[in-house]
């Protein structure tokens, strides 16, 4: 709210500055028309409208009532200086240049003048002030009244302008804030939102999975098994974007439920289906049933899962060894082919996705990864996860 | 700002930002036409026009032995309050904007006003002194002052202004003592209006930039990392086009194997998708307040490898907010040029005697175009939220380093 009353401010600031230098022109203007006032008169106005010029610039800038008071004080003396210095009494085109310096110029001062009670007082004394100046020295060419009635015209519309700007802005600043609490509850909907869709990793890796074998146009895979696939992971997209937490039981290889730990070895059974429903035999060896964390477990089966998926694209057989040890603190496994294997230093890691999907994802969980290869001699990769 | 004739209303820029198209995530939303709080300004213009005319039509009555023929006038002046009653009127119950043809009639009955009064004052041969409908019509243009665009009102209000200088040219003889008064007279007519738009101009804009720095100011208690607030969206187009893709599949319409063309499809979903779901995530509230914010995203830029801006609370995030702000906000000499760069990290290693158990994180903020003795006093404030600063001068624009203390992640 700070914010846009200093907003305000400057707003006033520079609405009173044009306001007062245009009044300003237009006062000279009837002053330069020949025989005005005379000549020696010039002498004194001319530094003084100068000044008054850059007041009002400054007073587009700067908030302090110094620049107020002096122009003020170069106002009405212009208006005096006119007054005296006209012996024959004024001229039209010197009286139409005090009534515009007087109500118009001037009066751009009540702009300003409006926020505070201090300024109000302060807009009230400089009205009485500027009015009586410019009265008692037009008071040979109009009468009084007249003068007084385009005072009060020319000083009434600048203090209304800042009445109704002071009022209005915390009003905007008030429907503004509002808004911004509703923007602060639709970000906090669409980072759980996200954060829900982001959580459902294990859908999202079979369907990345699914994805990956439609890019490569699904050579490789029985049509009816990747139709299949297919179906399954659309299903489980389509459960998540109604906004349900899809549970798949029956392509079930990837559990999504919100379980503390699940058994290691009824999601290893799916995960061999999947592949081998692409045709890569898994055969499983060692222990069966572990306890895992469900976040480790879905690090874990994740990267097995890419492990396999690299064997069965780049190893040229169709069968991999999948060895699962545990002890006290880790589980351990294996993923062993028999392939063609490959130097690790020509490894295109971008290719294989391992840094990013295996380590990444297993370094999360406090786990690691660890890859063994010779051209010729197949791959073998070894993945721990904390228990 | 430019006038878009839009139906912008507040909702609209609420959500404009969320509603971009999703394929250019950080897409800034259009210039908005800040909408808020211009209906009471509206009515305060209405009041300065009303007074006007009241002080005009008193000079009517007073001159009304002078005319020749008064019916003119007469007929005038009950035209112009017909026309200033009804534009209030439809001006209070149309909304955000006058149509077109309103507009036009409005303007033909002021320019048939500013007429009717030529026609009543002709043979006095001097405008200047007795004009008192016209002057007061082509102020009116203030009624509508928050319905029309800024420039439309700018070149009606030129236009009767050039319509009364060409009237007072063929009609009033340049006499030394007449043109004071017909430059009086102008000038009443024309800066009014000129004003006004100046000051709804700037009024939208502060409206504006208001907007867009509460609407950021909401990242200030976002998480850590945060997604963004179109990344739930971009993540959700890119599900619903996966689900298409293996549904046409699974129900046969994409016949297996896919054409390449498919293919390269299903490829790049996967590619984007995979972004979204292991890059995504890193970065910190302070990108997203930058590349939210149309005000900052001209000027900052923001480099935080580590993601450190996320460990700062909320308190000393708000203080960061409000002091790059500040210094990109100015408008003292308006924006053009100036830039903060904002740097954090790395740690420190060294544990800083009065931190405690805290991390310190070094932010630098280097600027370009803005001078040390012209910033806002309350930046510093801000500044002094964040950490302990010391502030220099780097090739004559001001730079600040600032020791920002932090709840070690680790331990919390």
């Amino acid at each position: 709210m700070d914010q846009i009353l200093k907003e305000r401010d400057r707003l006033l600031q520079r609405t009173a500055r044009l306001y007062g230098l245009s009044f300003t022109v237009v006062s000279l203007l009837c002053l330069g028309i020949p025989q005005a006032v005379p000549t020696v008169t010039y002498a004194f106005v001319v530094p003084l409208y100068l000044i008054l010029g850059f007041t009002f610039y400054r007073i587009g800038i700067s908030r302090s009532p110094i620049w107020l008071a002096l122009a003020i004080v170069c106002g009405t003396g212009i208006m005096v200086t006119v007054a005296v210095t006209s012996q024959d009494g004024l001229t039209q085109a010197s009286f139409s240049a005090i009534s515009q310096l007087g109500a118009g110029a001037l009066g751009s001062l009540a702009v300003v003048l409006t926020s505070t009670v201090r300024r109000i007082i302060g807009l009230v004394l400089t009205f009485i002030v500027v009015a009586s100046v410019t009265v008692i020295a037009t008071t040979t060419w109009q009468s009084p009244l007249q003068t007084a009635a385009l005072l009060m015209l020319g000083w009434l519309l600048p203090s209304i302008i800042g009445i109704w700007i002071t009022a209005s802005v915390p009003l905007a600043g008030r429907r503004i804030a509002s808004i911004g609490r509703a923007h602060r509850a639709e970000r906090q909907a669409s980072e759980l939102e996200a954060q829900r869709r982001q959580s459902a990793r294990l859908l999202h890796d079979t369907v990345l999975a699914t994805l990956t074998l439609l890019a490569h146009s699904g050579v490789g895979v029985a049509p009816e098994a990747l139709r299949q696939q297919a179906a399954d992971d659309a299903r489980l997209l389509r459960q998540l974007r109604l906004g349900a937490t899809p549970t798949p039981q029956s392509s079930g290889q990837y559990n999504l439920e919100p379980v503390e730990e699940t058994v290691l070895g009824t999601t290893l059974e799916s995960v061999k289906q999947r592949f081998g429903r692409m045709g890569l035999e898994v055969s499983w060896h060692g222990t069966g049933q572990v306890l895992l964390p469900s976040d480790v477990l879905d690090a874990f089966l994740l990267a097995l899962a890419e492990c396999l998926e690299n064997v069965r694209r780049h190893s040229g057989v169709t069968e991999a060894h999948v060895t699962i040890v545990d002890d006290a603190t880790t589980v351990r496994a294996m993923i062993t082919d028999a392939g063609v294997g490959f130097t690790l230093d020509d490894v295109d890691s971008a290719r294989l996705g391992f840094k990013e999907s295996v380590v990444g994802r297993l370094k999360e969980v406090g786990g690691s990864a660890r890859l063994f290869s010779a051209p010729g001699s197949g791959t073998t990769v070894v993945l721990e996860v904390p228990r | 700002m430019s006038f878009m004739r839009s139906n912008d209303n507040t909702l609209d820029v609420l959500v404009s930002g969320k509603r971009a198209p999703l394929a250019l995530p950080n897409r800034q939303p259009a210039p908005r036409r800040g909408t808020l709080g211009t209906a009471f300004i509206g009515i305060g213009a209405s009041l300065v026009v009303g007074i006007r005319a009241i002080y005009g039509f008193s000079w009517f009555i007073g001159q009304w032995n002078i005319y020749p023929n008064p019916v003119p006038e007469l007929v005038a002046w009950i035209l112009l309050i017909a026309v200033l009653v009804t534009a209030y009127i439809v001006a209070r119950t149309v909304g955000d904007s006058l149509p077109d043809w309103m507009f036009v009639v409005f303007l033909a009955a002021l320019a048939l006003v500013i007429v009717l009064d030529f026609v009543a004052i002709w043979p006095l041969h001097d405008i200047g002194r007795h004009a008192t409908a016209s002057l007061a019509a082509a102020m009116s243009l203030l009624l509508v002052l928050t319905l029309r665009g800024t420039t439309e009102l700018l070149i009606a209000s030129g236009c009767a202004g050039l319509g009364i200088a060409l009237a007072m040219a063929v009609n009033t003889s340049p006499d030394v003592d007449n043109i004071a008064p017909q430059l009086t007279s102008l000038a009443f007519a024309v800066l009014p209006v000129v004003i006004g738009v100046m000051l709804i101009r700037g009024f939208r804009r502060m409206v504006q930039i208001e907007l867009d720095r509460v609407l950021i100011q909401s990242t200030v208690s976002a998480p850590r990392f945060a997604v963004g607030m179109l990344a739930s969206e971009e993540l959700a187009r890119l599900d619903l086009a996966a689900e298409d893709l293996l549904d046409s599949v699974a129900s046969g319409r994409t016949p297996l194997p896919l054409r390449p063309k498919t293919a390269s499809i299903a490829a790049s979903l996967a590619t984007e998708l995979r972004l979204h779901l292991i890059e995504g995530r890193r970065e910190t509230w302070l990108y997203h307040a930058v590349t939210e914010s149309e005000m900052l995203g001209r000027s900052v830029t923001v480099t935080d490898k580590g993601g450190l801006a996320g460990l700062l609370d909320a308190n000393q995030r708000d203080g960061l907010l409000a002091a790059t702000w500040l210094l990109v906000s100015d408008t003292a000499k308006g924006t053009a040029g100036r830039t903060v760069q904002i740097e954090l990290g790395p740690i420190a290693t060294e544990r800083h005697p009065d931190a405690g158990r805290k991390l310190t994180v070094p932010i630098l903020m280097s600027t370009t175009g803005v001078v040390r003795n012209r910033v806002d006093p309350s930046t510093w404030d801000a500044v002094r939220r964040v950490g302990r600063y010391s502030d220099s001068t780097h090739n004559s624009s001001l730079r600040v380093t600032i020791e920002c203390f932090v709840d070690n992640p680790a331990e919390i």
